[in-house]
């Protein structure tokens, strides 16, 4: 699971909606994987992304190269492009757990696979 | 010998859930290697949709199967799922990225994502309102605006025989034979080992019936709708 992946995802157990987003990586095993690096994808993409939450989780990932704040010239900013480029399409969680910060369901992350599938008590 | 003839069902009326855990899920888990070898060209429609889109565009496809539209357009991000963890896993060893997740309650955020495909899903849901509820959760997740693409098969077949076919039973089984040979090495082994007859569940969709049924949410309007390949599909944006 990469943390584009991770940045679209909320808890959704029944009746957790709120705080239910970012879920919390916990216990993960980390990858690098390399990734083609195309500048103007990653300038489309950039408001798409909740921004704190995408920050704060590459931190729980011992990534702290990312600005707190989007950089105003972030589009011709090729430095920022390529350090968004590895926390947001090469770093791939390849085991652990998500936990929501809520109701502290936790969702495993076995082989880069996220199973997000819900009890039935839960749905 | 002629191609296996679906069956017409009787749906249930209460514990659909553990109906399409056993009619589909259990099925697609068993069959997954299988099905995904037979699964490797996309469809036009579909392909068109997704090389049409923005680059950098971020978006889902629910119920992804094995995947094969994941790469189609490497301008865009797709995100794959699956009910079929054995499926997801196919997904996965291709270099692809999936999740394991139910299409009727998917992890996603409210307006997350540009567009979203669901390709061959909707029809596994056993009734009109799970399937209304199935397309409602695929509308949730897009942003205003946005597009998504349906696709689910048609009740108007030209690969079944007329003769075994009755055109008003919409729910039915369809078989799947799968060889009970362990390797592919061995076609000749493969060819003459017994097979054993997996029965997936079905809902074959009028024409119209999808689209009366996106109307029905009252969450989108429908930009297009056609009929390709034994399927109907529609293209609707959200309100």
């Amino acid at each position: 699971m990469r943390l584009i992946t991770h940045n679209m995802l909320q808890c959704h157990v029944k009746n957790c909606n709120d705080n239910n987003f970012p879920l919390r990586l916990e216990e993960v095993e980390v990858e690098l994987v390399e990734a083609d690096f195309q500048p103007e994808f990653l300038q489309n993409i950039i408001g798409k992304l909740e921004w704190p939450a995408f920050v704060n989780t590459a931190v729980q990932l011992g990534n702290t190269n990312l600005p707190a704040t989007i950089p105003d010239n972030a589009k011709d900013n090729e430095e920022f492009l390529k350090v968004l480029h590895t926390a947001l399409l090469e770093t791939h969680v390849q085991q652990g757990k998500m936990v929501c910060p809520n109701c502290s369901h936790v969702y495993p992350i076995k082989d880069g696979i996220p199973n997000m599938l819900l009890a039935e008590h839960e749905i | 010998m002629s191609k296996p003839q679906p069956v017409a069902v009787t749906t249930p009326t209460e514990n659909e859930k553990s109906y399409e855990e056993e009619h589909v899920h259990n099925v697609y888990q068993t069959i997954a290697s299988h099905f995904s070898d037979t699964r490797y060209k996309p469809w036009p429609v579909v392909e068109d949709f997704l090389n049409g889109l923005e680059l950098g565009s971020i978006g889902a496809d629910i119920g992804c199967g094995n995947g094969k539209y994941i790469g189609v357009n490497p301008n865009v991000c797709i995100l794959g799922s699956d009910r079929s963890s054995n499926l997801i896993q196919i997904v996965r060893d291709r270099g692809f990225e999936g999740m394991v997740c139910d299409g009727l309650n998917t992890p996603y955020r409210t307006d997350a994502f540009d567009f979203a495909i669901s390709i061959a899903v909707i029809h596994h849901f056993s009734t009109p309102e799970r399937r209304r509820s199935a397309i409602e959760e695929i509308l949730r997740v897009v942003k205003p605006g946005s597009p998504i693409l349906i696709f689910v098969w048609a009740l108007e077949q030209s690969k079944f025989s007329k003769r075994n076919f009755d055109k008003t039973q919409q729910d039915v089984f369809v078989p799947w034979m799968l060889s009970t040979a362990k390797t592919n090495n061995d076609e000749a082994a493969v060819e003459e080992s017994p097979k054993k007859v997996y029965q997936r569940y079905y809902h074959l969709f009028a024409q119209g019936e999808l689209d009366e049924l996106i109307v029905e949410t009252g969450m989108a309007d429908i930009s297009r709708s056609g009929y390709d390949r034994d399927n109907h599909y529609v293209i609707a944006i959200k309100k």
